[in-house]
């Protein structure tokens, strides 16, 4: 059990693999965490040393925003925009797309599941 | 996309014109613009426009964090009350 960037405990599985696991990172990071590090990508994490978990965790505090302080960063930006009263805002404060998309139909991720009108059809 | 850097920010000159005209005489009153195109300027800062939605002019108060977004972005186009018929269908 390794212990990266506060909580994340990732598991046997290939080092690019198990940083994923972490928020903020993404396989494109992952890689460039292991080449940085100049650890091999096909290693597992269990079988890393000490110090190659330390190096980790040194490169990611001194570089990468991850976990909590990523969610706040970008709750922050949400909110910046809420209380600017600028459309994007707007859209924010209603659950509704942000980016122009349709709403007439789909936008299912931002509204939550279809709710049924009662005495739609006759 | 977004736009060229060389080619600088776009402001309607009117806007430009208007917004110099108040900074000069200190009162602070709307500055009523129709360009909800133009793009927000730091030397706009503090002043008040009254940007044109296609019906009446939203007075929109400029701060520093609204800079490089445009006019249009504070001054919304569409009212929506909410669907009628939700309120029909219940009642029957």
């Amino acid at each position: 059990m390794a212990r990266i960037a506060g909580v994340n405990i990732p598991t046997a599985k290939r080092v690019p693999i198990a940083l994923t696991y972490i928020t903020g990172i993404g396989p494109a990071i992952a890689h460039q965490i292991c080449e940085a590090t100049k650890i091999d990508e096909s290693r597992r994490v269990n079988d890393l040393s000490d110090a190659e978990v330390l190096a980790i965790r040194e490169y990611i505090d001194a570089n990468l925003t991850v976990e909590g302080d990523l969610r706040r960063e970008t709750q922050m930006n949400i909110k910046r925009l809420m209380d600017l009263g600028c459309y994007r805002g707007l859209r924010h404060r209603r659950n509704l797309p942000v980016r122009g998309q349709r709403t007439h139909t789909n936008a299912r991720t931002r509204k939550g599941p279809a709710k049924a009108i009662a005495g739609k059809k006759k | 996309m977004a736009r060229s850097v060389w080619k600088g920010p776009f402001v309607d000159a009117y806007v430009l014109k208007k917004a110099e005209k108040a900074r000069e005489g200190t009162r602070n009153e709307v500055i009523k613009i129709w360009s909800r195109r133009s793009t927000i300027l730091p030397q706009f800062v503090g002043l008040t426009f009254g940007v044109y939605n296609g019906k009446k002019h939203i007075p929109v108060n400029v701060t520093e964090d609204m800079i490089g977004q445009k006019f249009g972005e504070y001054s919304p186009t569409r009212t929506y009350y909410g669907h009628a018929a939700d309120k029909k269908a219940k009642k029957k």
